[in-house]
C-alpha cells in the first residue's frame, strides 16, 4: 500500500502540469514574413455589433468604424466641425431655394479605388441610387431625392420641397466602385445581391481595404495601394471583437492600441501614465419616454405627471453616471448641432415642484412599469445602471416605478409596439442636422412609439412645419423654437448627452486624430 | 467476454451480427431519432419566443413602415404557417443547409464552421487537462483517505467547483497575462500573425501540419490559460467523482483477492481498482466534455475566444432564429454524440453491457 502509488501519481500529475504549462516557454513572437510586422500592425478592440460592411446596408457602430477607413464620401466635415462642410471627392453648390444640390468632381483630389480605377461621377451617382433603391436601413437618408448625372463630372440631387440638410447628409454616404459592384450582383433596386461580395471585397477609395472579414471575431484591413491621401503609418489594422473587461486589461498592457468600448466606470480607474483617454461629445442623447395614450397608462399621458418626472430626476447624479465629458441637454438635440436648445436651459431638479405637479396629476403611488435595454450602453453610460439610479431618484419624489429590464431584441419589440408605459430611450443622429429629430414630432416614427399622435400637440406640429420651410440662417432659430416647445409639452424627458470615449495606449500610438465625426482615424494614427 | 461468446454460440443459426456491432447499431439508430427530436424541440421553442425577430433587423425608420415590415417577414419566410416553416427547415437541413443568419446574411453552416473549431480546440485541451489532473487527484485522495493529503485535495476540488468561472477568468487573465506576463493575451493568436492554412481549423494542429513551429508555439501560449480556467470546474468535479468511485471498489472482494494473490501494488491499483471504478467516471467525462464544447460562453467572452458560445450568445440577443436553431442542433448533436461514444466505450470496458 505504501510503495508504488507515489511514483505513479507523481508521473501522472507531472504530465498534467506539463501539458498545462508547455506554452509558457514555447512561443516566439517574431514575425515570420507573413502579413506585416508587429509595429506596422494597429490592433483595435471593440464589442462588435457587426452585420455587414456594405455601406448601403450598414447601420451599426462597428461597421461605421471600418467603413470610415475604407470608403470616402463626396463631401466631409471640416476637421470634425459638424456645422461646416468642405469638399472631398466632390465639391458642391446648393440653390437658393435648397431644391438642387450640384456635385462636381474635385479636381484637386484624384482618388482611386483599391483596384486602381479612378473615382468618377458615375460611381457617385450609382452609389447614391443604390443606397436609395435597395431599401436598406440607411435608405431613408436620400428619401425624396432625385439623383442624376448632369455632365462629364457633375451630378444633381433634386428635391421637390427643398432640403437644406442635404449637404450635411452626404458626408455619411460612401462612394463605391460602380463597375466592380455591378459585376458582382450590385443593382440600384431590391434585387441587389452584392452584400456578401462587399463584406469580403470592399470597393472603396479610402486608405484601407478589407483583407479578411469575420463578423463574429475580427476584421483585418490592409493598405489600399492606390490611396490618394498620405500613406498611413500602420499598414495593417486588426479590429477584434473583445468584451469590455478584457479591453481594460489589454489597453493597459499594450496588447492593443485602441479600446473603443470601455464604459465610464472602467475609464475612471485607468492609469494616465500608460494610456490616454479621449472624450468627445457624442451624437447620442438619452431620455425618458412616457406613453401619451391614456389607455396604456393614465398617468404617463398626463402633462402634470410628466412635469413631475422632469423635476424629480436628479440630473447631477445622471451626469456623474455618464462620466467625464457628458453634458446637460435642454432638448433631444445634441449641443453641438445647429438648432440645439442652449444647455443652460436644461431642466434642474426641484422636488417641491415635482411633488406639487404630482398632486395635481392625481397620482397616488401607483406602480408604473419602466422598460429599458439592460445590455445597452450609450456612449459609455450603462443604461442598466441609469435605470437603477432613476428608480431611486423618482422614489424620492414619490413616484414608484418597477424596473423591467430586457435584452436587445426583446426590449426593442415591446418598445416599438407602443405598449410601454415608460422607459429609457436613446437616439443617435443619422446625420448632424436638427432635421433628423423631426421623428420625435407628433405622429412621426419615434413619437408613435409612445402613441403621441398627430393632432395631440398642434403647436409643436406647426413649429415643425415652419422649421422645415426655413432656409439659410433662419433654420437654426426655427428648429430651436420647435425643440424647446417639444421638450416642454412632449412625452420625452431629456436626460443627458453622454461623451464618446476611446482609450489609446501611449506606448503604441504617439499621435492620433479624434473628432466628434470620426472618433479614431486609423489612417492618421502614428 | 467468455460468457458472451458462449451465449452467442448457443443461439447461433441465421448469421447473426456480432453482439458488439449490433449494440452499436442500435445505439446509432437511437441517436438519429434523438437528433430529429432535437430539431423539433429547437424549432418549436425558438418560434415560441413572443418577440418579433424582424424588429432587430430594421432600423427605427424602416420598422415604422408596415409595408417594409411585411416585406421583411416574407423575405425571411415568417409569413408562412409554422408547420410549413418547419418542413422547409427540415428539408434544407437534410441537404446540409442550416439557413442564412438574419443578421449577417452569412450561411449559418459557414459561421459554425468558423467558430466551432475554436471551441473544439479549447474544449479538447481543457478536457485533457481535467482528466489528467482530476483523475490523478481523485485517485490519490482515495488512496490516502482521511489523511492531510485527502483533506487538501477535497478542499481544492470544492474551490474548483464553486469558484465562478467569469471571475476566475478575469482574475487569471489579469495576473497571468498582465502582471506576470507568463501567457499570451486574449484571442487565439497574436494579432500580427496570420492563422495557419486551414485543415482542421484547430490552430495548434494546423500549424504543426504546416510545420510552422513559431505559430504553433504562439497558438499554444494563447490556449494555455483559457483551457486551464475552463478545466478548473471539471477538475473539481472529476476529482470528487473519481475519489468516491475508487472508494466504492477499493474494499470489494475481488480487490482483496487480487492483493491476497500477492500481485504487485501497481497492478492492483491500475488493473483492478481503476478499471472497476472506470465506468461511472466515463459517464461523467463524456458529459463534461459535451458541456466544455458547448457551454464555454463566459470563458470565451473573457479571452476573446470566438467560439460557439459567443456565437450563440449573439444569436440569442439579436433573436437571429437560424443561428439559434443551428447552434441548438450542433449542441444537441454534440451531446448525443458524446452519449453514443460513452455507450460504445461501456461496451468495450464492461462486457456485461453489450450482452443485455
Amino acid at each position: 500500500m505504501k510503495r508504488f502509488p507515489k511514483k505513479a501519481l507523481i508521473v501522472v500529475t507531472a504530465v498534467g502540469l506539463a501539458v498545462s504549462l508547455t506554452g509558457c516557454g514555447g512561443g516566439a513572437n517574431n514575425n515570420d514574413g507573413k502579413g506585416s510586422s508587429q509595429n506596422e500592425t494597429l490592433v483595435a478592440e471593440q464589442t462588435f455589433d457587426l452585420k455587414t460592411l456594405d455601406p448601403a446596408r450598414s447601420f451599426e457602430l462597428s461597421s461605421g468604424t471600418i467603413i470610415q477607413a475604407v470608403y470616402e464620401a463626396a463631401l466631409q466635415f471640416d476637421n470634425g466641425d459638424q456645422t461646416k462642410i468642405i469638399p472631398w471627392l466632390c465639391d458642391y453648390t446648393i440653390s437658393a431655394d435648397n431644391k438642387v444640390v450640384t456635385l462636381k468632381m474635385n479636381d484637386k483630389y484624384k482618388a482611386k479605388f483599391s483596384n486602381g480605377d479612378p473615382v468618377t461621377i458615375d460611381d457617385v451617382v450609382f452609389s447614391y441610387q443604390r443606397l436609395q433603391g435597395i431599401k436598406g436601413n440607411p435608405s431613408f437618408l436620400l428619401d425624396g431625392v432625385t439623383v442624376a448625372k448632369s455632365g462629364d463630372d457633375t451630378a444633381t440631387l433634386t428635391t421637390e420641397d427643398g432640403n437644406a440638410a442635404l449637404p450635411y447628409i452626404l458626408p455619411g454616404i460612401r462612394v463605391l466602385n460602380a463597375k466592380e459592384v455591378k459585376a458582382n450582383g450590385g443593382t440600384t433596386d431590391e434585387t441587389d445581391a452584392a452584400q456578401n461580395f462587399l463584406d469580403k471585397n470592399t470597393q472603396g477609395s479610402g486608405a484601407y481595404k478589407v483583407e479578411s472579414y469575420n463578423p463574429d471575431s475580427e476584421v483585418v484591413l490592409s493598405l489600399n495601394e492606390h490611396y490618394a491621401g498620405k500613406t498611413p503609418k500602420f499598414k495593417r489594422v486588426v479590429l477584434k471583437n473583445v468584451s469590455g473587461d478584457t479591453q481594460l486589461t489589454d489597453i493597459q498592457s499594450g496588447q492593443t492600441h485602441v479600446a473603443f468600448s470601455l464604459n465610464q466606470d472602467q475609464i475612471k480607474g485607468l492609469d494616465s501614465k500608460s494610456v490616454e483617454v479621449k472624450s468627445v461629445a457624442s451624437q447620442r442623447t438619452a431620455y425618458i419616454y412616457l406613453n401619451a395614450n391614456p389607455e396604456v397608462n393614465a398617468f404617463t399621458a398626463n402633462q402634470d405627471f410628466r412635469d413631475a418626472v422632469r423635476y424629480a430626476v436628479d440630473y447631477d447624479k445622471v451626469y456623474e453616471l455618464a462620466g467625464e465629458g457628458a453634458s446637460p441637454i435642454a432638448s433631444l438635440v445634441p449641443n453641438q448641432f445647429l438648432g440645439a436648445v442652449p444647455k443652460s436651459k436644461a431642466a434642474k431638479r426641484d422636488l417641491t415642484k415635482a411633488k406639487a405637479s404630482l398632486a395635481k396629476s392625481g397620482y397616488n403611488g401607483e406602480v408604473i412599469p419602466f422598460n429599458y435595454d439592460s445590455t445597452q450602453n450609450v456612449g459609455g453610460l450603462s443604461v442598466a445602471k441609469l435605470a437603477e439610479s432613476l428608480s431611486a431618484q423618482l422614489k424620492e419624489a414619490g413616484i414608484n416605478i418597477e424596473l423591467k429590464p430586457a435584452a436587445g431584441a426583446a426590449q426593442l419589440d415591446g418598445y416599438r409596439s407602443g405598449k410601454h408605459s415608460m422607459g429609457i430611450g436613446a437616439w443617435g443622429a443619422d446625420f448632424p442636422d436638427p432635421a433628423d429629430y423631426l421623428v420625435f414630432t407628433p405622429g412621426q416614427s419615434l413619437a408613435k412609439r409612445v402613441q403621441w399622435a398627430d393632432g395631440m400637440a398642434p403647436e409643436v406640429s406647426e413649429l415643425a412645419a415652419a422649421a422645415v420651410k426655413a432656409t439659410g440662417d433662419a433654420r437654426g432659430p426655427a428648429y430651436t423654437k420647435l425643440y424647446e416647445k417639444l421638450t416642454e409639452v412632449g412625452p420625452f424627458v431629456p436626460l443627458v448627452q453622454p461623451a464618446q470615449s476611446i482609450v489609446v495606449n501611449k506606448q503604441n500610438v504617439k499621435k492620433f486624430v479624434s473628432t466628434t465625426d470620426r472618433i479614431f482615424e486609423f489612417a492618421k494614427a502614428e | 467476454m467468455a460468457i458472451a461468446a458462449v451465449d452467442a454460440q448457443q443461439r447461433v443459426k441465421p448469421p447473426k451480427l456480432h453482439p458488439l456491432l449490433r449494440y452499436i447499431l442500435i445505439r446509432l439508430g437511437l441517436s438519429v431519432l434523438l437528433i430529429w427530436g432535437v430539431t423539433v424541440i429547437t424549432f418549436t421553442l425558438t418560434n415560441l419566443v413572443p418577440v418579433d425577430p424582424v424588429q432587430s433587423l430594421l432600423g427605427e425608420l424602416e420598422s415604422a413602415n408596415p409595408a417594409r415590415v411585411a416585406q421583411m417577414r416574407e423575405q425571411l419566410g415568417l409569413d408562412k404557417p409554422l408547420i410549413v416553416q418547419y418542413f422547409t427547415y427540415l428539408g434544407h437541413l437534410l441537404q446540409g443547409n442550416l439557413g442564412v443568419s438574419n443578421q449577417t446574411r452569412m450561411p449559418v453552416l459557414e459561421s459554425i464552421g468558423n467558430v466551432f473549431p475554436a471551441s473544439i480546440e479549447l474544449g479538447l485541451s481543457a478536457i485533457v487537462i481535467a482528466v489528467l489532473v482530476g483523475l490523478a487527484l481523485g485517485l490519490l485522495s482515495a488512496l490516502k483517505q482521511n489523511t492531510v493529503v485527502d483533506y487538501v485535495i477535497r478542499a481544492l476540488s470544492l474551490i474548483g467547483i464553486s469558484a465562478p468561472t467569469f471571475w476566475v477568468a478575469i482574475m487569471g487573465y489579469y495576473f497571468f497575462f498582465f502582471k506576470l506576463r507568463v501567457v499570451s493575451g486574449a484571442g487565439r493568436l497574436d494579432p500580427w500573425l496570420t492563422p495557419p492554412p486551414r485543415v482542421t481549423g484547430l490552430y495548434t494542429i494546423d500549424s504543426l501540419i504546416a510545420g510552422d513551429m513559431a505559430t504553433f508555439g504562439n497558438a499554444l501560449q494563447h490556449l494555455v490559460l483559457p483551457s486551464c480556467v475552463l478545466a478548473l470546474f471539471t477538475i473539481g468535479l472529476l476529482t470528487r467523482f473519481s475519489r468516491s468511485s475508487v472508494l466504492d471498489v477499493i474494499n470489494l472482494d475481488y480487490v482483496t483477492a487480487a492483493r491476497a494473490k500477492g500481485l504487485p501494488y501497481r497492478t492492483v491499483v491500475f488493473k483492478y481498482i481503476f478499471r472497476g471504478a472506470m465506468v461511472p467516471i466515463i459517464t461523467v467525462v463524456g458529459l463534461a466534455f459535451g458541456s466544455l464544447l458547448s457551454g464555454a460562453v463566459l470563458t470565451e467572452t473573457v479571452f476573446a475566444w470566438n467560439g460557439l458560445g459567443q456565437f450563440a450568445y449573439r444569436g440569442a440577443t439579436t433573436l437571429d432564429l437560424p443561428v439559434i436553431m443551428g447552434v441548438g442542433l450542433v449542441i444537441g448533436i454534440v451531446y448525443i454524440g458524446m452519449n453514443f461514444l460513452v455507450d460504445v466505450i461501456y461496451g468495450f470496458v464492461d462486457p456485461r453491457v453489450r450482452v443485455r
